[in-house]
């Protein structure tokens, strides 16, 4: 019997329909994937399942009763709790003090003693007991570790359905297996759980069944996971193939591509900048990867004039470009559009002509308005992002749809003809039809000549859409690599802080230190090696390569060993380099990568087998200590 | 309101008249606030004879000048989302200002040197606010103690008479049967009107009101007009000082108390946001106007003055109910 089931549900946002006829039911004991384009309608449909939102229309039935929320605090109260992104803890206060922070609003005196108890039990329970105590403040705890109060927090209430909306944006691999784990436990204890979120390779590895929603409807209900591949999922998500929305077709060869516009040298602007380089040329979108925290907004702001740069250099057109206002960057040719629309973007009390006349107001050099010279550039820009005219212009911008807003936001910046676009997540909170016409824009504009940054938390766009990524970790660039060279698992392991990657990195260390040589974490797929990261100072033991770089396998100075990836050390034929590599599997089977060494001579290596479970073993160790 | 979403393109959409001017009403602040008006002086005649006797109009003009000159600042600061509750205290210092100064320097010179000590602490509030990061309700609220304890310093507690006949003039005078001070009045609102509207620097104080953050990213200068809009509102309040002092021929520590709250009042009642971006200085005026009618009205009836703040309050938070009715409508709330 199900647990929950929603039929029908209808959920109406003035002229827009979030919800067209929705349904949704879960299982005891599952994870049950919610996923759909950005758009699509899960944030919405989780909001329902939650109470925070309440439906137009549609039946929700829980353990076979039908009920009907008024609000957040009654989905609560029947056990069904939501972890979100953007968490909901109260940062000052104490671990404990959070997870029990409903019980603080009841009458009565509280039992400290018990409650500490009770908090402990839990975080025992959850197998979570990862460096969290419960006297500590939340404000000093990691992302990670926050999502984790959070699920303690819902188990606190007794709920037996937890909703997890993208839970592991922010995380890096590590946490994420963490957190997988900690779901498939709660699943293991009979509580439902729904998984929202667009990583596919995430549903396919935690999800038992999935539903996609496409435009409000469902496109597939309940599907199992094993049943699908990845392809089917993405079409049943868009409804076409994925390339049609980035406009592949249309992306230039590399070739091609006009001059450097804008040169970035070793940026650093604390705390979250610290070591940033990279170039764009005119014509090219370049894509700026990594995690919530890597620091790619906070270099965006930088190059813009936002925030001020401690050190390192910014050039425009090969001349040094050292600002200090918004202002100055906007009539060198630079537009930003920032990452939150809402605090960031749009003024909500102008109408959408002044809004799209913003950054013109800030260009322009006299005292008055001047509106009339854009007249033209108006007229032809709402033409080519298909806006209505006249009537669009007077009415109230917050009237209009995410996509339709960003649009106009998008415009008010492409009036001013920029030579340099940085864009902070472009697509967020945009439907799937407005962002495929986004990405055309954006090629587009590319082609006119115009250099593009684009900052995107969503691996798949920034694949599909960048021409290169330059991939930030913990305010350092790691790579600089050709969207078409890299996948969705190679970025995600380049973006992996150096903070949480440090079991790896600490392996390295001693590998290079006890043996000497080097030793490196690669991934190897078509042919290349990519290098997260390397350790070592033997350089007759250099393989080849080094952290963030992904050369073919022939370029290498190892082609032997990562051709055959035998069980034990490989001598190269030519230069004598032996090489030991041994695969690394996460906790919950997944490949992620190889832990390698090479030694300058296959004089004194040690035993391979031996060594390789050495190091299998040391990787289990680091977990565990970094679990302790 | 669901109407209002729809977009046409090309000719605007029909309304039945009625529901067009409910919506022109709903959608024109100066339109309500002129209704507003007619009404509360439909009543007000209705009620007393001699309310609309060129006599009492002429007096209503009068009693309008000094509260609408410290209302036109507050609405520039309140459109930026601040407040200032220093500009009666500001009224105050400047007048003593002027009064020490016009008998050694001349009226003129006097004049100016009032006019810039206005601006100066204005000044002194806007810096201390944009670039110190404090809120202006502290920072002003600090200022208007400042303001009155230096107006009671300089003046040694005593009042300054002998005001000069060229002060008094200002508000003695008429051209064309309207008093000198009430042209000056509308030429200074026609003045700010003409800014909000058609200059950079007005557009720019509604932008950083509404949303700070987007109008810094378009490259606005919001600290530079952030500060403007204080240095302009303590301008305003010795404006107020010079018309004040012609008109009561003398020059007193405690003149223009009471001003902050009631040019707050004014503004709020013109149907601005205190949250910032939403107002309009035609709002203010007719906000000033309702409030010196109501007071003239009670007057007439021989209503105790002790009742007229009740009439007043209940003024001010009718109006911020209306508005917020009307907004809600309009996606913020």
């Amino acid at each position: 019997m199900s647990l929950l089931a929603l039929a029908d549900i209808w959920k109406r946002f003035g002229a827009t329909v979030a919800l067209a006829g929705a349904g949704f039911t879960l299982k005891a004991g599952e994870v049950h994937a919610l996923v759909g384009a950005n758009g699509a309608g899960k944030s919405t449909l989780s909001r329902v399942i939650s109470g925070q939102l309440q439906p137009d229309q549609g039946s929700i039935v829980l353990d076979g009763r039908a009920v009907r929320f008024a609000g957040a605090r009654e989905a609560i109260r029947a056990g069904i709790a939501m972890v979100t992104q953007e968490t909901s803890l109260a940062p000052d206060l104490s671990v404990l003090e959070n997870i029990m922070l409903p019980r603080l609003g009841m009458p009565g005196r509280l039992d400290w003693g018990a409650m500490r108890h009770e908090a402990r039990r839990l975080i025992t329970q959850l197998g979570a007991e990862a460096g969290i105590a419960i006297g500590m403040r939340v404000r000093d705890l990691a992302v990670g570790q926050r999502q984790i109060v959070e699920i303690l927090k819902a188990l606190a209430l007794d709920s037996r359905i937890i909703i997890f909306d993208e839970p592991s944006a922010p995380l890096s691999p590590h946490e994420t297996e963490r957190l997988f784990d900690i779901i498939r436990n709660l699943a293991a204890t009979g509580h439902g759980l729904v998984f929202v979120s667009h990583r596919l390779e995430e549903i396919f590895a935690l999800s038992d069944r999935v539903t996609v929603l496409r435009e409000g409807r469902v496109a597939a209900d309940g599907v199992p996971t094993r049943d699908l591949t990845q392809g089917e999922l993405i079409r049943l998500m868009v409804g076409r193939e994925l390339s049609d929305i980035y406009a592949r077709a249309e992306k230039r060869a590399s070739t091609s591509m006009g001059p450097p516009v804008l040169r970035v040298s070793h940026l650093s602007a604390p705390p979250r900048v610290r070591d940033v380089s990279f170039t764009v040329h005119a014509g090219e979108i370049l894509g700026l990867a990594g995690l919530v925290g890597a620091g790619r907004s906070e270099t965006l702001e930088t190059i813009f004039g936002l925030r001020p740069a401690r050190s390192g250099t910014i050039e425009l057109d090969g001349k040094p470009f050292a600002h200090v206002s918004p202002r100055q960057a906007i009539r060198a040719g630079i537009g930003l559009i920032p990452e939150d629309r809402r605090t960031q973007g749009a003024v909500p009390d102008f109408s959408v002509r002044e809004n799209l006349m913003l950054a013109h107001l800030g260009a322009h050099r006299g005292a008055g308005l001047a509106y009339r010279l854009r007249d033209a550039a108006v007229r032809r820009l709402l033409a080519l992002l298909g806006l209505p005219e006249q009537r669009l212009l007077d009415a109230n911008l917050l009237t209009f749809s995410g996509g339709m807003q960003q649009k106009v936001i998008l415009a008010r910046w492409l009036i001013l003809s920029p030579r340099l676009l940085l864009l902070d997540e472009p697509t967020r909170g945009v439907d799937i039809a407005t962002r495929s016409s986004i990405y055309a824009l954006l090629r587009r504009i590319a082609a006119d000549g115009v250099a593009c940054v684009v900052v995107s938390s969503d691996f798949e766009e920034v694949i599909g859409l960048a021409d290169r990524i330059v991939v930030l970790s913990d305010g350092v660039d790691v790579t600089n690599i050709p969207a078409a060279l890299v996948d969705i698992e190679k970025l995600g392991m380049f973006a992996a802080p150096r903070s949480s990657a440090e079991r790896t990195h600490t392996v390295l260390e001693g590998l290079a230190a006890r043996h000497g040589g080097m030793a490196f974490w690669i991934g190897i797929e078509g042919g290349r090696v990519f290098c997260f990261d390397r350790v070592g100072t033997a350089s007759a033991a250099d393989p080849g390569f080094s952290g963030g770089g992904f050369p073919e396998i022939a370029a290498t100075r190892i082609p032997e060993a990562l051709a055959r990836r035998a069980a034990g050390f490989v001598t190269e034929p030519g230069s004598g380099l032996a090489t030991l590599l041994v695969p690394v599997r996460g906790r919950g089977g997944h490949d992620l990568g190889m832990v390698g060494l090479t030694l300058a001579g296959p004089e004194g290596a040690p035993d391979g087998a031996a060594l390789a479970r050495a190091i299998a073993a040391d990787l289990e160790t680091e977990a565990a200590r970094e679990a302790a | 309101m669901r109407e209002s979403v729809e977009v046409r393109p090309g000719a605007p959409a029909r309304r039945a008249l009625p529901a067009h001017l409910l919506h022109l009403l709903a959608t024109q602040i100066e339109l309500r606030m002129l209704l507003l008006i007619v009404v509360v002086m439909a009543v007000l005649s209705r009620i007393s004879p001699y309310f609309l006797t060129a006599n009492n109009l002429l007096n209503v003009m009068d009693q309008s000048v000094i509260a609408g000159m410290v209302a036109l600042g507050q609405t520039l600061v309140i459109l930026i989302g601040g407040i200032d509750l220093s500009v009666g205290s500001l009224t105050g210092v400047s007048a003593i200002m002027l009064g020490l100064a016009f008998p050694k320097l001349g009226v003129p010179v006097a004049v100016l040197i009032c006019l810039a000590s206005g601006a100066a602490l204005g000044l002194v509030n806007g810096v201390i606010i944009t670039y110190g990061r404090i809120a202006p309700f502290v920072v002003t609220l600090g200022m208007m103690s400042i303001g009155r304890s230096m107006a009671y310093v300089l003046s040694g507690a005593s009042s300054i008479g002998n005001i000069p006949d060229s002060l008094a003039a200002l508000t003695a005078d008429s051209v064309f049967g309207i008093p000198l001070d009430f042209l000056c009045l509308i030429v200074a609102y026609a003045i700010a009107w003409f800014f909000l509207t058609f200059a950079k620097g007005g557009r720019t104080l509604y932008a950083i009101g509404s949303n700070r953050e987007a109008a810094r990213i378009a490259g606005l200068s919001i600290n530079l007009w952030s500060i403007a809009a204080y240095v302009i509102a303590g301008l305003m309040s010795a404006v107020a000082a010079v018309f004040l002092t012609s008109k009561i021929l003398s020059i007193d520590p405690i003149g223009g108390a009471g001003e902050e709250l009631d040019s707050i009042a004014a503004v709020v009642i013109g149907g601005a946001s205190l949250f910032g971006g939403r107002g309009s200085i035609i709002g203010t005026l007719a906000g000033v106007f309702i409030m010196v009618f109501i007071r003239n009205g009670l007057n007439l009836l021989n209503v105790s003055p002790y009742w007229q703040g009740t009439a007043i309050g209940s003024i001010i938070i009718a109006a911020v109910l209306v508005e917020r009715l009307l907004s809600s409508g309009r996606g913020r709330a």
